[in-house]
C-alpha cells in the first residue's frame, strides 16, 4: 500500500474561517509532520471540523477559507475548484464522520470500493474489482463485499470507508470525527486501525471530542475554542500539564479523571425485575437477567452497540414487553414517577414549537405550576430566556438538561437514562451526569444509567452490569 | 421476489372476482328497466321499444331471479368468457381491442411525454434547490395542477388548435390527434412528477454519502449518475404508479372530450346503455392495467434499489 511519494509535511498558518464579514475560526496555525499525527480537541461548534473542510477545499457554501495551507509546499487555498476536486481522493482524502451514513445504500460495499479504481485511476473493470478485493481484505471485509451498508455493523462500515481511503490513494488522512457512535471496543479498533495508518507513511489529522482517541493517537494535540486553537503542543505534555482554561476543563472532562460521587447507600428497591428474557426474532439478547435499582443508588448497564442494554431499561418502564420475568415497581406509586432520557435529545423534543409551548402544555396536563418548574430551571443552570427558543436554537447539553427538566416535573421515583450524554461534547457530558449525580443525592430517586462508556459507568455507578454480545 | 409475483397474481384473482360483482350489482341498482335501455341500444328509440324490450328480456334471461343471473355471470367469467356485448353482439374481447389499444396509444404518449418534461425538469430544480428554475417550475406546476383536465384541454385546444392551427381540435387516427390529448395528460402528470423528483434529488444530493462520493474523488457526472440518479429515482418509480392510475383516471374525460374511442369512452357509454358484460369487460381490463403497471413498478425499484425488502 506504500506509494512511491509521501509527503513530508502539511503546514497551516493564520487560518481564518469566514461566513461574510464574521470569522468563525481565527488563527490556526500548526505543522503536520510525517510519523507525527495531530488530533484537534473541541467541543461541537468550535470550528475544528470547519479547519479539516477548509483543508480538503470542501467547506459549506457561503463559508470562505484565508490564510496559508501548503502540503509539501504546494498551497491548496491558492488551487482553483477544478484543482481542488482533482486532488480529492487521490492527495486528500476525508475519513467520514458515522461511516453507515456516508455509504450510498443502495450499493453492494465491493462496487464502492471498485468504482475508486476505475474512475479515479482508469483500470479496467476486472482490475478494478481485484484490486478493490484485496483493499476490502488489508481491512478483513473481504467476505463482505458484496454487502449492503446496512448489513454491517458500524465498525465494519468504518472499515469499508477506510478501504475506500486506500483504494483513492490519498497520503493525507483526514478523520473527521471517526469514533462519534461507537462503543469503546470499537473505538479502540478504529484508533489501532488509525495508527497503522500513520505508520504506513500517511500523514493524518484526526477531529474528535474524545479525549481517550487523542491519548492513544498520541503525536500533537490542539485545543480549538470558539474558532480559535487556544494550546497546540506534544499530546503527554497537553494532557498532563494543560495551560489553558478551557484545556483543563476538556481533558478533566475525561471520565477516567472524574471524582468519585460518594453518595449514601441504596435504600429499599424502587424498581427490580427477575428472570428477564427477551428475544427479538433468532435473536435471544438475554435470557434470565435480574436487576434491582434502589432509592437514590445509581446503576449502570455497559455493553456493545446491539447487546440489548436499552431493552432492558425499556423493559423495567414497561415500554417493551419482555417474553419471560416479571418487573416490580414500587407499590402505591404513579407510573408517571418513571421516566426515561433519551439518547438524542433533538429527536425527543417537539421540533417546531418553543420549548415554552412544550412544556406549557405539559404543565396544563398534570396541573402543575409555573414556580416548580422556575425553581428547577435554576438548579437546572437554565436561564428562562431559553424557553422561547425552538429546539434546534439550543445547545445540545441545554436541550438534555431540558429534558430532565421535563422528568423532574412530574417528581420521578425512578429515571432510566438512556446513552444520555452520548450525544454530547465532554464537558457539557460532565454538567449533565454530575447533575444528575446531584440530584439522586438530593431527591433520592433511582438511576439506571445506560451507556457504552465504561469510564463512565464505573466512575459514578455503584453497580456496573455488563452485558456481551 | 417470487413471492411479490405470487401476491401479484393473487391480486389479479380478486381483482376479477371484485369486479365481476361490482359491475354487476352496480348496473342492476341504476334506475330504469335494463331491458329497455337494451333494446333502445340495439334498435334506436322507437315506437315499438316495448316490444322489443320484451324480446330482449326473455333473450338475454332478464327475467330470472337475481342471483341465478349473478352465477350466471360468474360463471362465464371463470371461463376466462367475457361474453358478447348486448347491443352491438360482438364479442367483447373484440371490442376491448379496439378500445384499449386507443387507450394504450394515448396512455404511451402521454407517459413518454410526461417522462420527457417531468423528472428532468425536477432534476434541474432539485440541483439547485431555491433557484429560479426551482422557483418557475413550482409556480408552473401549481398553476397546472389546479386546473381540470377538461379546463387545460379546452385551453390547449384554444391555443394549438384554433390560434395555432398545428394540431386537430378533436379526431382519432394518427399522431396528429394523439398530440393535444396526450399533451393535456402529460402536463399535468408531469406537474406533480416534477415536483416529486425535485424532492428526492435535493435530500439524496444534501445525503453525507453523496458528499463521501465526492470527497473519494469521484468526478461529478460520476456521482450523479451512479449515486444521485438511482437513489432518487426510488421514490419517484414508486409515484409512477399513482400517475398510472390519475391517467386512467383522467383518460376518460379526455376521450370524451376529444372524441377519442377508448377505453374510457366505451366504459361511459356502456353504463349508460346497460351492457352488464362491456362494463365487466372494460372495468376488468383496467383493474387488471393496475395490477400489471404495479408489478412493472416493483420490478423497477428492486432493479434500483435491491437491498433486501423486510415484509
Amino acid at each position: 500500500m506504500n506509494a512511491p511519494t509521501r509527503f513530508q509535511s502539511l503546514a497551516v498558518s493564520g487560518l481564518e474561517i469566514r461566513a461574510g464579514d464574521k470569522a468563525i475560526v481565527r488563527n490556526v496555525a500548526f505543522t503536520l509532520a510525517q510519523g507525527m499525527p495531530v488530533t484537534l480537541l473541541g467541543a461541537s461548534g468550535s470550528g475544528k471540523s470547519l479547519v479539516a473542510h477548509a483543508i480538503m477545499g470542501s467547506l459549506p457554501a457561503g463559508l470562505c477559507a484565508r490564510g496559508e495551507v501548503t502540503l509539501d509546499g504546494t498551497s491548496l487555498l491558492a488551487a482553483s475548484l477544478a484543482e481542488t476536486r482533482a486532488r480529492w481522493g487521490r492527495t486528500i482524502v476525508i475519513l467520514p464522520q458515522e461511516p453507515w451514513f456516508a455509504l450510498d445504500p443502495t450499493m453492494r460495499i465491493g462496487r464502492q470500493v471498485s468504482e475508486v479504481h476505475h474512475y479515479l485511476h482508469g483500470r479496467g473493470a476486472i482490475e478494478a474489482r481485484s484490486h478493490a478485493r484485496s483493499d476490502l481484505a488489508e481491512v478483513g471485509l473481504d467476505e463482505r463485499a458484496q454487502a449492503y451498508s446496512h448489513e454491517l455493523s458500524g465498525g465494519m462500515c468504518q472499515r469499508a470507508a477506510i478501504a475506500i481511503t486506500h483504494a483513492a490513494g490519498a497520503l493525507l488522512l483526514i478523520a473527521d470525527e471517526p469514533t462519534k457512535g461507537l462503543d469503546a471496543a470499537l473505538r479502540d479498533s478504529v484508533v489501532k486501525r488509525l495508527r497503522m495508518e500513520v505508520e504506513q507513511g500517511r500523514l493524518l489529522l484526526t477531529i474528535t471530542h474524545d479525549i481517550a482517541v487523542a491519548t492513544a493517537l498520541g503525536g500533537m494535540i490542539g485545543v480549538m475554542l470558539d474558532g480559535e486553537l487556544v494550546e497546540f503542543g506534544p499530546a503527554a505534555e497537553i494532557l498532563d500539564r494543560p495551560r489553558h482554561d478551557y484545556s483543563r476543563a476538556l481533558i478533566a472532562a475525561d471520565p477516567s479523571r472524574w471524582p468519585a460521587p460518594q453518595l449514601p447507600p441504596a435504600g429499599e428497591p424502587v424498581v427490580s425485575a427477575t428472570g428477564l428474557s427477551k428475544r427479538f426474532g433468532e435473536k435471544a439478547l438475554f435470557d434470565g437477567f435480574d436487576i434491582s435499582i434502589g432509592r437514590g443508588e445509581i446503576v449502570a448497564i455497559v455493553g456493545p452497540s446491539g447487546c440489548g442494554k436499552t431493552t432492558i431499561g425499556n423493559l423495567l418502564l414497561g415500554l417493551v414487553q419482555s417474553d419471560r420475568g416479571r418487573v416490580e415497581l414500587k407499590a402505591g406509586v404513579s407510573p408517571l414517577r418513571f421516566q426515561k432520557l433519551y439518547q438524542d435529545p433533538p429527536a425527543a423534543f417537539a421540533p417546531r414549537q418553543t420549548l415554552r409551548r412544550g412544556f406549557n402544555d405539559l404543565l396544563k396536563l398534570h396541573s402543575l405550576d409555573w414556580r416548580t418548574s422556575e425553581e428547577l430551571m435554576a438548579r437546572l443552570h437554565l436561564v428562562p430566556a431559553l424557553l422561547d427558543r425552538r429546539p434546534d436554537e439550543v445547545s445540545g447539553g441545554e436541550l438534555q438538561r431540558f429534558a430532565i427538566l421535563r422528568a423532574l416535573m412530574l417528581d420521578p421515583v425512578f429515571l432510566f437514562a438512556d446513552e444520555a450524554t452520548s450525544r454530547l461534547d465532554p464537558v457539557s457530558q460532565k454538567d449533565v451526569i454530575w447533575l444528575l449525580v446531584e440530584i439522586v443525592r438530593e431527591r433520592g430517586l433511582g438511576l439506571l444509567l445506560v451507556t457504552h462508556d465504561t469510564a463512565l459507568a464505573q466512575r459514578v455507578a455503584a453497580k456496573v452490569v455488563r452485558l456481551e454480545r | 421476489m417470487s413471492r411479490m409475483i405470487l401476491a401479484r397474481l393473487l391480486q389479479a384473482g380478486l381483482v376479477v372476482l371484485v369486479v365481476g360483482v361490482l359491475c354487476f350489482v352496480l348496473v342492476r341498482a341504476l334506475p330504469g328497466d335494463p331491458a329497455m335501455r337494451i333494446a333502445a341500444g340495439r334498435y334506436g328509440p322507437d315506437a315499438n321499444i316495448t316490444e322489443a324490450a320484451e324480446l330482449v328480456r326473455r333473450e338475454l334471461g332478464l327475467n330470472q331471479p337475481v342471483l341465478v343471473q349473478l352465477g350466471a355471470s360468474l360463471g362465464q367469467l371463470a371461463k376466462l368468457d367475457l361474453g358478447r356485448s348486448l347491443v352491438t353482439g360482438l364479442p367483447i374481447t373484440k371490442e376491448l381491442r379496439i378500445q384499449l389499444g386507443a387507450t394504450l396509444w394515448l396512455s404511451g404518449a402521454t407517459l413518454v411525454l410526461s417522462l420527457v418534461l417531468g423528472p428532468p425538469l425536477g432534476l434541474f430544480a432539485g440541483l439547485s434547490r431555491g433557484g429560479w428554475v426551482d422557483r418557475a417550475s413550482l409556480g408552473g406546476a401549481i398553476i397546472l395542477r389546479s386546473l381540470p383536465p377538461f379546463v387545460l384541454g379546452l385551453l390547449l385546444i384554444l391555443f394549438f388548435a384554433m390560434l395555432l392551427g398545428l394540431f386537430p381540435p378533436a379526431g382519432y387516427g394518427t399522431w396528429r390527434d394523439l398530440a393535444l390529448p396526450a399533451l393535456t395528460l402529460a402536463l399535468s402528470l408531469a406537474a406533480v412528477s416534477s415536483r416529486v423528483t425535485r424532492d428526492a434529488v435535493s435530500a439524496v444530493a444534501r445525503t453525507p454519502y453523496i458528499a463521501f462520493a465526492r470527497l473519494k474523488g469521484l468526478p461529478e457526472p460520476v456521482v450523479m449518475r451512479r449515486h444521485i440518479l438511482r437513489n432518487a429515482a426510488i421514490p419517484v418509480v414508486s409515484y409512477l404508479a399513482l400517475q398510472a392510475i390519475y391517467l386512467i383516471e383522467g383518460v376518460v374525460v379526455v376521450e370524451t372530450l376529444f372524441g377519442i374511442p377508448g377505453i374510457g369512452h366505451a366504459l361511459v357509454h356502456a353504463v349508460i346503455a346497460r351492457d352488464v358484460p362491456m362494463v365487466q369487460g372494460t372495468a376488468l381490463a383496467m383493474g387488471l392495467l393496475f395490477v400489471v403497471v404495479a408489478a412493472g413498478v416493483d420490478l423497477t425499484c428492486h432493479w434500483l434499489d435491491p437491498r433486501p425488502k423486510r415484509i
